[in-house]
């Protein structure tokens, strides 16, 4: 049965005046053609252009035939078969529920109407009909295969609840899309129940379900939400390191321990909570309760006004932070969905990372002061920094310590050298400043794998100085002065430095004007070492006086130690990564399960699902060394905002599969069935044949003629 | 001188007249030395006695010195005794002074029509540059033959007049060169006035495509015939005017006034035919009752060829009178 898929194009077939038209008004040229005088032209009763006849009627048949071809093949006709498109309306069915659980359905009472939903839809399958429940968030899950027992369906829905993940349909379509591609049944559909979020597609590309599947959505969402969410915490620490264990017991055989007499004492440690809150209402929203409680415990609260669409800062007052790791948790009140109201997030005083400085027996006291001064500002991290002398480094000492910088000091040798290379290759920093006393002569042999070789000292008092003229700016230590302005290092000025020859496997990170190696890191096992060929006293360089040595050190520093921030919190969905050195692993989800992960000397990953404080410890080590991470929920799922559903629903229509496996009883568009035959493309062919013929016959015909 | 030269010149001439606003033209632009030496041992005589002041090669109204004896009146005193007959005064015993007729030249004015249709050219050629080369050459060849020249432009009135004199050829070559057909024609009126002005008996060249009913371009005529003046008509029409070879369906518009009709040039053709022939013949016929000459120039055809068939028809002309 011939049909029109946009009939109303028809229309164009008055267009097929036209030709009609132009061979009765024969006027398509519409030139004006001056001429001298009318005086004779005007006394012949001139022939009206009405009275002109068809002149050509095969040249008028291929025009008005190309008109309505061209009419035709916009009008998009095909052939309709009654079975294709009505589709099967009888016969058994294959179902999928797919139900959103993501943690917007916690939501006033949407979940309680999308479960009703869901059962009505299972409680209103035949006989013959099969279903299978799919529940989504982030990603997708089938409760099982297609089945005809109805009563296993509705246990599979009443055993899904909300989950603390977001919305995403890509995922529910591409399980639904498994799950009826091979079915045989004829009649196959989809039912979507969910709050139609517009967060739930990205506008990228979704999958398109099987042909003949038909789509039913059913939106539980609501017209007009209110909600109130805390986005984001951030948490300000002040004051120095706490305690005095800080100073860690190092002693040395030849000099005396010390502490950075700055930092003797225990400082008190606080940290100050900013919380932000958002409204994603037209109403605003006034005095709303802000709590913060730490390690369960509620702290402080504040009330705050939040404007409609708007946001707001909930700022409490600074609360010394205990030992260890606290966990923060910001609660902004109830309202309709709950998940969003509640912030966790961990509280940890800022890392001391401690530091040997160990120094040559026979320098000045005092010749450390630059490095001392240096590491000792600040507090991302902040550096405890032991001072010894000679080669004494004991094991206790180095097992406590993040980083060994070796100031104008040579190797030690015999055990304690041995020492501290176990130290390096076991994940430990070694900081090598070369200077005066870096008699390479009386170096160990160990020496050599801790170091490049060293040639002699080169003096530039002569030419005032080096320069440095080369960075490598990729690498961490002067990434953070790659931008313009980052830092002049062109003022700092190396009067003697060492010629050191870099061995394969050694970087450079930096170079003087002349081509010789400033800094250079090499890897020893899992360790770092990074050697500076000039020294740190204010002598062989005026580096330690120029603006760029603090964060140059500093950085340097953080970098051998092998030092980086963790996130105080993360988002459900994200994945932790766990040590090999921290497996076996039991990891406690907030909701109480125990997770066994890894295998010894394996690192293992745990995907956090779950809004609330996870924590992993080893299985069966110490439970000082527990984990503790923060977890919250997606903050783009509590945008509500709802979702077009027509443009959705247009975005997974039914298309063909590739392999063209069609029942003929399937359920086939119009549109669809139009797409496949392409009947107008044949018709915009028949119709550029027709025209080519008209400009053929045209050009034949005398210009009288046409 | 061929077509394509003509043509050349044509361009020459437009781009002199589109100097003509910021400098002089140059007068020669329309003097082709072609044309001039193929008319060159012809003589434009008038075929009425005129009146001039020097000796020439047309007949004067007046008896004077020439080698063709009038008549013989009697002595009067005064006269100049060296005019006396004597062979009669020895056969009559009186005294008879012998008369002979002069020869004299002429006032030379070409009248032409810088009307809007004079612009048509349905080739390179506009009856305009026609009437320009047909002008030029008919004035530098007049003053060649001591005739006094004079222009008048016309359109719908008098455009440019150069009162005819024998100083006055570059003048009229200037005027020639600078002139341009842009606006609606009339031929009665100019043509009036004009003959108001011409005091003495002149040779009047009119130069025109005669738009007009030949009733009207009679009366027009009639006017400077009156005077005694010895007129010529050349009547310039384009090919396409004569033959009307349209075929596309489309809009004529008058180009003087700017009228437009639609026309399907393919019916009209024979009836338009039929009407210019009529036309032509009618203005022929009716000019030449009136003593006037009469000739039809085609666009298309060489002027050297036309001229000179004009100039030596009217020296057979002349000898039969």
């Amino acid at each position: 049965m011939p049909s029109l898929l946009a009939p109303w194009f028809l229309l164009g077939l008055a267009a097929l005046a036209v030709p009609v038209l132009v061979h009765l008004t024969h006027r398509e040229r519409k030139a004006v053609l001056r001429f001298p005088s009318l005086m004779f032209l005007e006394r012949i009763p001139y022939q009206s252009v009405k009275r002109q006849r068809i002149r050509n009627l095969l040249l008028f048949a291929l025009r008005c035939a190309a008109v309505a071809l061209l009419v035709l093949a916009f009008a998009r006709p095909f052939l309709a078969r009654r079975s294709a498109l009505l589709g099967a309306t009888t016969g058994a069915r294959d179902v999928v529920v797919l139900l959103d659980r993501s943690y917007s359905m916690a939501y006033g009472d949407r979940w309680t109407r999308a479960r009703s939903a869901a059962r009505r839809v299972v409680e209103g399958l035949g006989g013959e009909d099969r279903g299978a429940v799919v529940y989504f968030d982030d990603a997708a899950a089938a409760t099982g295969p297609l089945t005809s027992d109805r009563s296993a369906l509705l246990a599979a829905v009443d055993s899904v609840r909300p989950t603390a993940g977001g919305t995403r349909y890509d995922a529910a379509l591409r399980v639904a899309g498994q799950i009826l591609g091979d079915t045989a049944h004829e009649r196959r559909e989809v039912v979507l129940i969910s709050d139609a979020q517009r967060a739930g597609w990205n506008r990228r590309e979704l999958p398109a379900l099987p042909g003949g599947v038909r789509l039913v959505q059913v939106n539980v969402g609501d017209g007009v939400t209110s909600d109130v969410a805390v986005t984001a915490v951030e948490v300000r620490h002040e004051g120095g390191i706490a305690g005095a264990g800080a100073t860690a017991g190092i002693t040395g055989s030849a000099g005396a321990s010390g502490t950075n007499p700055d930092r003797s004492g225990a400082q008190r440690h606080t940290a100050t909570v900013v919380a932000r809150l958002a409204n994603r209402s037209a109403d605003s929203v006034s005095a709303r309760t802000v709590t913060l409680e730490v390690n369960g415990r509620v702290q402080q609260s504040v009330v705050t006004d939040i404007p409609p669409n708007g946001t707001a800062m909930a700022r409490f007052d600074a609360l010394p932070l205990p030992d260890g790791v606290s966990r923060g948790t910001v609660r902004a009140g109830a309202d309709a969905l709950e998940p969003d109201n509640t912030f966790h997030f961990t509280l940890t005083r800022t890392p001391s990372l401690p530091v040997i400085l160990l120094e040559s027996s026979s320098t000045a006291p005092g010749a450390g002061l630059f490095v001392g001064r240096a590491l000792s500002i600040g507090n991302r991290p902040s550096f405890d920094v032991t001072t010894a002398r000679g080669s004494g480094l004991t094991l206790a000492a180095l097992r406590g310590a993040r980083l060994v910088i070796l100031n104008d000091a040579p190797v030690p040798g015999g055990e304690a050298g041995r020492r501290l290379l176990d130290y390096v290759s076991g994940g430990g920093g070694l900081l090598i400043a070369l200077g005066a006393h870096s008699r390479p002569d009386d170096w160990p042999e160990l020496s050599d794998r801790l170091l490049p070789r060293l040639a002699a000292p080169i003096d530039r008092l002569d030419t005032h100085g080096a320069t440095l003229g080369f960075l490598d700016r990729t690498h961490p230590i002067f990434n953070v002065f790659s931008t313009p302005h980052s830092g002049d290092f062109s003022a700092a000025r190396f009067y003697r430095y060492w010629n050191v020859t870099p061995a394969p496997g050694d970087r450079e990170l930096a170079r003087f004007d002349d081509g010789h190696v400033a800094l250079l890191e090499r890897r020893v096992g899992r360790g770092r070492v990074l050697v500076l060929t000039s020294a740190l006293d204010g002598v062989w360089s005026d580096f330690p006086l120029q603006p760029i040595f603090l964060p140059v050190l500093r950085e340097a520093a953080t970098y051998a130690a092998g030092y980086s921030e963790t996130r105080p919190w993360a988002v459900v969905g994200d994945v932790t990564t766990i040590a090999a050195s921290a497996t076996p692993a039991v990891a406690v989800a907030p909701s109480g399960t125990r997770l066994h992960l890894g295998t010894s000397g394996e690192p293992a990953a745990l995907q956090l699902a779950e809004q609330g404080f996870y924590e992993i410890r080893p299985d069966r080590g110490a439970s000082d060394s527990t984990r503790v991470v923060a977890v919250n929920v997606d903050l783009a799922e509590s945008d509500l905002a709802p979702l077009d559903t027509a443009l959705f629903a247009a975005a997974v229509a039914p298309l063909a599969t590739a392999t063209g496996s069609r029942r003929p009883s399937e359920t086939i568009s119009p549109a669809e069935l139009e797409r496949r035959q392409r009947t107008w493309w044949f018709l915009l062919l028949a119709a550029l044949l027709v025209l080519g013929a008209e400009t053929v016959l045209s050009n034949r015909l005398p210009r009288q003629a046409r | 001188m061929r077509i394509d030269s003509l043509r050349a010149r044509s361009d020459g001439a437009r781009s002199g007249e589109v100097e003509a606003g910021t400098a002089p033209a140059d007068a020669t632009t329309f003097l082709d030395p072609a044309v001039l030496s193929r008319i060159g041992n012809l003589e434009l005589l008038a075929r009425t006695v005129v009146e001039g002041f020097i000796n020439g090669l047309h007949r004067s109204p007046h008896l004077g010195m020439s080698l063709d004896f009038a008549e013989h009146r009697a002595y009067m005193p005064g006269d100049d005794i060296r005019r006396i007959d004597w062979r009669l005064w020895a056969r009559t015993d009186r005294y008879y002074i012998k008369e002979f007729e002069a020869d004299t030249n002429t006032n030379f004015s070409i009248l032409l029509d810088v009307s809007a249709s004079m612009s048509y050219g349905s080739g390179a050629v506009t009856k305009l540059d026609y009437a320009k080369y047909l002008a030029a050459c008919l004035a530098w060849f007049a003053h060649g033959q001591r005739d006094r020249v004079g222009l008048v432009t016309f359109d719908a009135d008098i455009v440019e007049f150069v009162p005819p004199s024998a100083k006055h050829l570059s003048a009229v070559l200037h005027i020639i060169a600078r002139a341009r057909a842009e606006h609606p024609g009339k031929l009665r009126e100019p043509l009036v006035k004009l003959s108001e002005h011409v005091r003495r008996r002149s040779m009047i060249l009119l130069i025109s495509d005669l738009y007009a009913e030949p009733d009207q371009v009679l009366d027009a005529l009639e006017h400077l015939r009156q005077r005694g003046n010895d007129v010529m008509v050349v009547h310039v029409l384009d090919p396409a005017e004569l033959e009307f070879p349209f075929d596309e369906t489309g809009t004529f518009e008058d180009i003087e006034t700017g009228e437009r009709i639609p026309l399907v040039p393919g019916r009209l053709r024979e009836k338009y035919r039929a009407m210019i022939r009529a036309h032509i013949a009618e203005l022929g016929r009716r000019i030449g009752e009136q003593n006037m000459d009469y000739t039809m120039f085609d666009t298309s055809r060489p002027l050297d060829y036309a001229l000179f068939d004009f100039l030596s028809r009217r020296e057979r002309l002349i000898r039969v009178r």
